[in-house]
């Protein structure tokens, strides 16, 4: 099943026809955690106001690769990182390139909900404070949360609760609108959904469909029917290596590399 | 061999809640008993206070005497000090009588007093029936030694004044008058005549005979020395403890001795040693917990701050000789005393707070560095907050340890006995277990009954800033 160096390197690179434009590119991306390579020249266009879908198995370097497009990488001791990201083509990993201006514009949702144990108001401004906003706040609160579908369910206790007396699937949304408070270009979510019931996911699914007319989103799932139904462009990542990359109906009606259709027929993973 | 395998698998667990049970149980006895005991001893620190509080400072004297061929020592209680305007003055005591009957019970011994008290039957105000033989001067007026013809070395003892309306007046007595014996003690001196009258009318409970040569001719007089009175006093718990924990300390009488000095001193030496270890232990758990990368450097650096969490204060004690108090000049002062036990305490404060960031959950420093936040920013608002709770927790446990820490200061040179109030952090200074030592060490009586009441308001303290601790972390802890 693995396959060899000269194939991996007949990978065709992400055909640019393909996307409208490009904002976020991976070049030759490979990340070592100490001796061990996770990340094996990773090559692909982000296009811009789509939603790209990484999928994959289990420990195939898709959480890795996207915590690396906003450097959040950096924060994990021993890592070591070759090759370009390629944001507005400027390498986020140049020397200078101040990474909280990265993490500002390309902002990113986790896999659990992690607001702060402060007020949802706070969770918002905190933001919004650290980046220099020190104007109507509660107005710039309040758009992001409407943008994260989240206002009507809090606007009475936006000072009361904590971020953490919401629900699971309020709590991710608190966080995309955290995310979103900061107005970033970019949205990464790392398997927003893995920790939320089905009603959730799909809120947060639809919100998704939403978001993408003013941003550009990644989003790394374990869930092919997501992928399927929420992205423009899908990604499949195994071992490390990039397999293969196209419009999402491509990838799972038509893929051109046997691991894929292996992966998407549910023969392994 | 698989089947005692088996036995041993199933009766493990409840041969260890045993073995904890068991050694729970002996500690817990132990620390009872502990208690007890110094709650017992310290008890009578109530009547000790009461008897100082009516207006006396009593001390122990003895008369050598020779009753017939024996030589033996006669103790009898003085009061060294009666303060003026109280309650003992006003009864007619003065400076210099002997005490002899307390609540009925003889007195021959300083805390024969304060078991009367205490043990006298009645409530908090007690009125307590007592008799003492008046001063020398008042009993028995001027007394003059002459010396004795033909016999080198040996005096009698003459009236030489007598006041009027005195004891010895009325008794019959005479200027001119050599005094002999009171009862079967010989009087050879001035002071010991006065002496062997109070040793006399204690061991007689009443009239004595006195022998006086008056013209040639040997008299027997009955002598009555002995006064009487009722004595208010307070057995007031509350009141003792304030006393005792805002006096001073005094080298003679215990029943005066109070822990001010080293209550302050402590207070004084933990404030320095909070305001020097604190912000460094905090600034270095945060430094290697948060900024450090994980490099050959700070691996030795935190083996080292382990290993000096274990060094003996003792240790820590002779650093603080050289170091501060000779080389850098400071002297057996607060400030000295205070960076010595900030040095012994900053590695466990450093260890107590870096627990206390770990418990800060990797995801919450992830979320504030998504938001574009800065590494200072995220430990400012975030990290540090969250982590507080458990800071203070440590904070206040290095306090009480360092509030309880004897070895480093004795080393340092810290004084046993101060009898002023520190103000200024030059002063040189002491602090309640030193003062404990000192007390638990003199061999006067008294002493040891302060040393246990110093005891239990050591523990009282340590008592309160530990149930601060939980109280406090059980209130501000964050759940995750």
């Amino acid at each position: 099943m693995v396959a060899n160096q000269e194939e991996m390197r007949a990978v065709p690179s992400p055909a640019t026809t393909q996307a409208d434009s490009s904002i976020l590119e991976a070049r030759e991306l490979s990340l070592w955690y100490g001796k061990q390579r996770a990340l094996d020249r990773i090559s692909l266009e982000v296009p811009e106001h789509k939603v790209t879908a990484i999928i994959g198995p289990s420990g195939c370097g898709k959480s890795t690769f996207i915590r690396s497009l906003n450097r959040m990488n950096d924060l994990i001791p021993a890592v070591r990182i070759s090759g370009q990201v390629l944001f507005h083509a400027e390498d986020v990993y140049d020397r200078h390139v101040d990474p909280v201006e990265v993490r500002r514009r390309i902002g990113m949702v986790f896999q659990k909900p992690n607001p702060f144990p402060k007020s949802i108001y706070e969770n918002l401004a905190f933001g919004l404070r650290v980046n220099g906003y020190h104007t109507r706040i509660s107005e710039r609160v309040e758009l992001a949360l409407r943008r994260a579908a989240l206002w009507e369910e809090v606007k009475d206790d936006l000072r009361k609760k904590t971020g953490l007396d919401l629900s699971g699937g309020q709590q991710q949304r608190l966080c995309i609108a955290r995310a979103l408070a900061v107005e970033p270009e970019v949205l990464l979510m790392d398997e927003p959904c893995s920790a939320l019931d089905p009603i959730a996911t799909a809120k947060i699914e639809d919100l998704i469909h939403e978001l993408k007319r003013d941003y550009t989103v990644v989003i790394v799932t374990h869930n092919m029917q997501q992928a399927a139904r929420v992205s423009d462009f899908t990604a499949f990542f195994y071992l490390g290596r990039l397999i293969e990359f196209g419009p999402t109906a491509q990838i799972f009606e038509n893929p051109s590399r046997k691991e894929t259709e292996d992966y998407i027929t549910g023969k392994f993973g | 061999m698989s089947e005692a395998k088996r036995a041993w698998r199933r009766s493990k667990g409840a041969l260890f809640a045993l073995v904890a049970a068991v050694s729970l149980g002996l500690g817990l006895v132990v620390v009872a008993v502990l208690l007890i005991t110094t709650g017992l001893n310290s008890w009578r620190l109530v009547a000790m206070r009461a008897t100082a509080d009516a207006g006396l400072s009593l001390s122990l004297r003895s008369l050598q005497a020779s009753t017939g061929s024996q030589q033996a020592y006669y103790p009898y209680v003085v009061l060294a000090q009666v303060a003026s305007n109280s309650r003992a003055e006003k009864l007619g005591l003065r400076q210099g009588d002997a005490l002899i009957r307390v609540a009925g019970q003889g007195i021959t011994r300083v805390s024969a007093v304060w078991e009367a008290v205490e043990q006298a039957p009645g409530g908090r105000d007690l009125r307590l029936p007592i008799a003492w033989v008046p001063n020398s001067r008042q009993l028995l007026g001027e007394l003059r030694a002459e010396a004795i013809p033909n016999t080198p070395g040996r005096f009698r003892v003459v009236i030489s004044t007598l006041p009027p309306g005195s004891p010895a007046e009325q008794a019959g007595l005479q200027t001119g008058d050599v005094l002999l014996s009171a009862n079967d003690l010989s009087i050879m001196g001035t002071r010991q005549a006065w002496e062997a009258i109070v040793i006399a009318t204690q061991r007689a409970s009443g009239p004595i005979t006195l022998q006086v040569e008056r013209d040639s001719q040997i008299l027997t007089l009955p002598f009555t020395a002995q006064q009487q009175g009722e004595l208010t006093v307070q057995r007031a718990a509350w009141r003792a403890l304030w006393a005792f924990v805002s006096s001073l300390n005094e080298p003679r009488y215990p029943e005066h001795a109070g822990l001010a000095s080293a209550i302050l001193g402590s207070l004084y030496v933990v404030f320095v040693m909070a305001i020097v270890a604190f912000p460094l232990g905090i600034g270095a758990a945060l430094y290697l917990e948060e900024y450090a990368s994980r490099s050959t450097l700070t691996e030795i650096l935190q083996v080292l701050i382990a290993n000096l969490a274990g060094v003996p204060s003792v240790v820590y004690g002779i650093i603080g000789l050289e170091i501060l108090a000779r080389a850098a000049g400071l002297g057996r002062s607060i400030l000295a005393g205070g960076i010595a036990l900030a040095l012994l305490i900053l590695p466990i404060m450093i260890l107590a707070a870096r627990e206390a960031l770990r418990t800060v959950p990797p995801w919450v420093r992830e979320a504030a560095y998504s938001v574009g936040a800065t590494r200072w920013q995220t430990v400012r608002h975030h990290v540090l907050p969250y982590a507080l709770p458990g800071i203070f927790t440590g904070m206040i446990l290095t306090l009480s340890r360092a509030i309880g820490e004897a070895a480093l200061l004795i080393l340092l040179g810290a004084f046993l006995y101060v009898t002023y109030v520190p103000t200024n952090l030059k002063d040189s200074f002491t602090v309640i277990p030193l003062q404990i030592f000192d007390w638990a060490t003199k061999p006067q009586e008294g002493f040891t009954t302060i040393a246990a009441a110093a005891i239990l308001v050591l523990l009282g303290i340590l008592l309160i800033l530990n149930a601060t601790a939980i109280a406090l972390r059980n209130r501000f802890q964050m759940r995750w």
